[in-house]
């Protein structure tokens, strides 16, 4: 019966465990699965003071960065130009066109995050600023470490410098928030704007329910 | 305020209270329901894996919760704040969304005590009726509700007045043959399982159209046996039935005598509102069941209705249990049997029911009640199961690494899950009372829950997990394991105002009235001492069209 998807953006499962927990039994409760909204989750985790001392020591320009239709549903949030060319890039790290699979490219991934950020929930749990911060963050260590911003780099130095923030708690948390929303287009259904065509379930041999939604029956329809 | 006057007043339209609104409806009374969900239909239920993720039939946390306490491992007493008992916001309740496995209790579930013993720790008693009183009630609901099976003989078949289900079983995953197979040459006894759904069509509802996506999903058929798709629709239908959606009933009042006389609720604007009726029947699950009766104090009733002896929310109890999966690597099989495995749309359908009593010197010296094994299948998730291979030894996965890791789970095996369940023993340590300082958005008290469990419970369901695993090997699983788990099931929660013939130690007369109230009945699995060793829900319904002769009965 119950139990139905939760939300695990940033931090691996208290356990791994092979299947989502939409039967019977609880294999693991997760944090998300619990209704803790992510502030209590990183508060209870410890992972609350990483996060905000990450936000307290990168002085980015929030409020400027910010578009002007946050909040505003169904319409897409607007990153600005160099933040948009990077998210697609770092998208093409975490998924790339390696001759195996669509790539991030093929499931729409930036449109359907820049669709998917649009939802009230993720509004109040704060994505779009984390990941307009991980940005400006991602840029400042590639100017310190490399002389010029993260596109100027060959991709083997952009794929070494990803690596060197995955090695901290906050940098980790930014790569997995953009995995989350990378992996919803590519086994979501089409009508959410990735996994185009169906196109992420064909490589998995996925086989979808009937009947699919439809346009006017998504679940922001039903809210 | 606007007051209406009915014979009978439900609150809450899940599988405790459709079947009294049902048969009361047909029998001629004027019913009303009070439901705090809407009013979904058929044609709104998509296989769509966002409406799970974001919770849309259900009660969304910043609305209303639970405080959850949990034993540490150190003794001491965790608390959170969850949403995780929300089963269904929405007219049917969660059997909207049930796998529907429609196992009976056992003729031992009822008189617990009297054949296994006391066990220190545990709150054990006998039911103030037998199997046989709610046999007749079990062979009504698998003809009107709609229940999909074939008997077959084995050691723990409980006695039947029908010789078999009115529907044939529903379509067989190829698995199952796998399955009876290994069972056979084990000495076990496969069950082909009962399931709450249409194998053919049935009171204007279409049988089951195999999309693969049941359990945790709506039915787009109304094959499902959800309490609306069953009985609620019907009962509307032939006028003599009322169902108030978006109503949040959040106190009962009650006269001088102690009878409630009115149902105040807020509105889908959030405004007061009362019905009034001659009786009044609680059915919002056990959890919110509970609450609303210690919510509702009164000169007559100070620590809440029913409360007097301070039973209401003792004896809570989930499903004990576990979970175990087998892994079959497909380059391993041949090109026909790993095409077979793959399919997706019939059931596994298949359970064990050799330890429903466990006679074992190695696990104890005399006999103990023991257990039920389904074999099924998880409900689709593919985004959630992409999400969980991300993460590999504590580290984040990207690039090829993680396609490669994603493309071999989906598309290199397949995996087989059984379900084991089993007594959760009601002890003075599981229990509902109402949160201090916890405020729904209605500014009522939230409940709290605390779910301790007794160790004997894990004892019984290991030993069950373990026989999962040694099937699961003997199927030819490449990797077999299975856990115990001690955390509370977030649905198929039960008691809490368990019946009996003492006020003292029980809510509920045997009729499932409130002991001191002479027009309050309680209807859902609240009334259960003990929930038995299968999901309650086919024994819920059951009671419930009982409670309903009851009433039929007594407003005759």
């Amino acid at each position: 019966m119950l139990k139905s998807g939760a939300k695990s953006k940033l931090h691996q499962p208290r356990a791994q465990s092979r299947k989502a927990l939409t039967s019977n039994k609880p294999e693991v409760v997760r944090a998300y699965q619990c209704g803790l909204n992510r502030r209590a989750f990183l508060k209870q985790t410890g992972a609350f003071t990483l996060f905000a001392s990450l936000l307290a020591t990168k002085p980015v320009a929030v409020a400027a960065d910010l578009p002007s239709n946050v909040g505003q549903d169904e319409q897409n949030v607007q990153f600005d130009d160099d933040a948009k060319i990077i998210l697609t890039q770092v998208q093409m790290h975490l998924f790339p066109d390696d001759g195996d699979g669509p790539s991030a490219n093929d499931l729409n991934a930036f449109a359907y995050l820049s669709w998917a950020l649009t939802d009230p929930e993720n509004q109040a749990e704060g994505d779009q600023e984390f990941i307009v911060k991980g940005v400006s963050w991602l840029q400042d260590l590639s100017q310190k470490t490399h002389g010029g911003g993260f596109m100027q780099l060959t991709k083997t130095e952009q794929e070494r410098l990803l690596h060197q923030i995955a090695r901290s708690r906050a940098g980790e948390n930014w790569l997995s928030m953009l995995l989350y929303y990378l992996l919803e287009a590519l086994t979501l259904d089409p009508v959410y704007g990735g996994n185009v065509g169906g196109i992420g379930w064909q490589w998995l041999a996925h086989q979808p329910g009937y009947p699919q939604p439809v346009v006017g029956k998504t679940y922001r329809d039903f809210q | 305020m606007n007051t209406h006057n009915f014979d009978v007043c439900i609150v809450g339209s899940g599988v405790g209270g459709a079947p009294i609104a049902y048969e009361l409806a047909a029998a001629g009374f004027r019913v009303v329901v009070l439901e705090k969900g809407k009013w979904h239909k058929e044609s709104d239920f998509f296989k769509d894996e966002n409406l799970g993720r974001h919770r849309i039939f259900r009660s969304q946390f910043q609305d209303e919760r639970h405080v959850l306490e949990e034993p540490n491992d150190d003794g001491s007493w965790s608390s959170d704040t969850t949403s995780q008992f929300w089963g269904g916001n929405i007219v049917g309740g969660a059997s909207n969304f049930m796998s529907a496995y429609f196992h009976r209790l056992k003729p031992q579930d009822f008189k617990l005590l009297s054949t296994y013993g006391a066990i220190d720790g545990a709150n054990i008693v006998d039911w103030p009726m037998s199997y046989d009183e709610l046999e007749p009630y079990y062979a009504k609901v698998e003809q009107l509700v709609g229940v999909s099976g074939k008997v077959v003989s084995h050691p723990h078949l409980e006695p039947r007045s029908t010789p078999d289900y009115p529907f044939p079983p529903t379509a067989e995953h190829p698995v199952a043959h796998r399955f009876d197979k290994a069972c056979n040459k084990l000495g076990f006894h496969p069950l082909p399982m009962a399931r709450g759904i249409l194998s053919i069509p049935h009171n204007g509802r279409r049988s089951c159209e195999y999309s693969g996506y049941c359990g945790s999903y709506g039915c787009h058929s109304g094959a499902k046996a959800s309490a609306r798709a069953a009985l609620l629709d019907l009962a509307v239908k032939n006028g003599q039935c009322q169902v108030i959606t978006q109503a949040k009933v959040y106190r009962l009042n009650t006269n001088d005598q102690g009878n409630v006389t009115s149902a105040a609720y807020f509105d889908d604007e959030g405004k007061p509102q009362q019905i009034t009726a001659k009786v009044f029947v609680v059915a919002c699950y056990a959890i919110e069941s509970a609450r609303l009766l210690l919510a509702s104090t009164s000169q007559k009733h100070p620590k809440g209705i029913g409360n007097q002896h301070d039973q209401v929310g003792k004896n809570l109890h989930c499903c004990a249990g576990g979970t175990g999966h087998g892994v079959f690597k497909l380059d391993k099989l041949t090109p026909g049997e790993a095409q077979q495995l793959k399919m997706r749309g019939p059931f596994f359908n298949r359970a064990l029911q050799d330890w429903y009593e466990i006679n074992d010197k190695r696990i104890a010296e005399q006999p103990i009640k023991g257990g039920t094994l389904d074999f099924v299948f998880d409900p689709p998730s593919p985004t959630s199961e992409a999400n969980s291979l991300k993460w590999q030894d504590g580290n984040l996965l990207w690039g090829s690494k993680l396609k490669q890791r994603i493309k071999s789970h989906f598309t290199q095996s397949k995996d087989f899950k059984f379900e084991v369940f089993c007594d959760w023993l009601p002890n003075d340590d599981c229990y509902v009372s109402l949160a201090e300082n916890e405020l729904d958005k209605w500014q009522q008290p939230i409940a709290k829950v605390k779910a301790g469990f007794h160790p004997h419970d894990i004892k019984v369901a290991q030993y069950l997990v373990d026989k999962g695993v040694e099937v699961m090997r003997a199927m030819g699983a490449d990797e077999a394991w299975g856990n115990v788990f001690t955390s509370p099931t977030s649905n198929l929660v039960a008691g809490g105002c368990r019946f009996g013939l003492d006020p003292k130690s029980s809510v509920l007369d045997k009729n499932c009235k409130v002991h001191d109230v002479d027009n309050l009945y309680v209807s859902d699995g609240s009334f259960m001492p003990n929930g038995g060793s299968v999901t309650p829900t086919m024994t819920i319904y059951a009671n419930a069209f009982r409670v309903a002769d009851q009433i039929i009965q007594r407003l005759k």
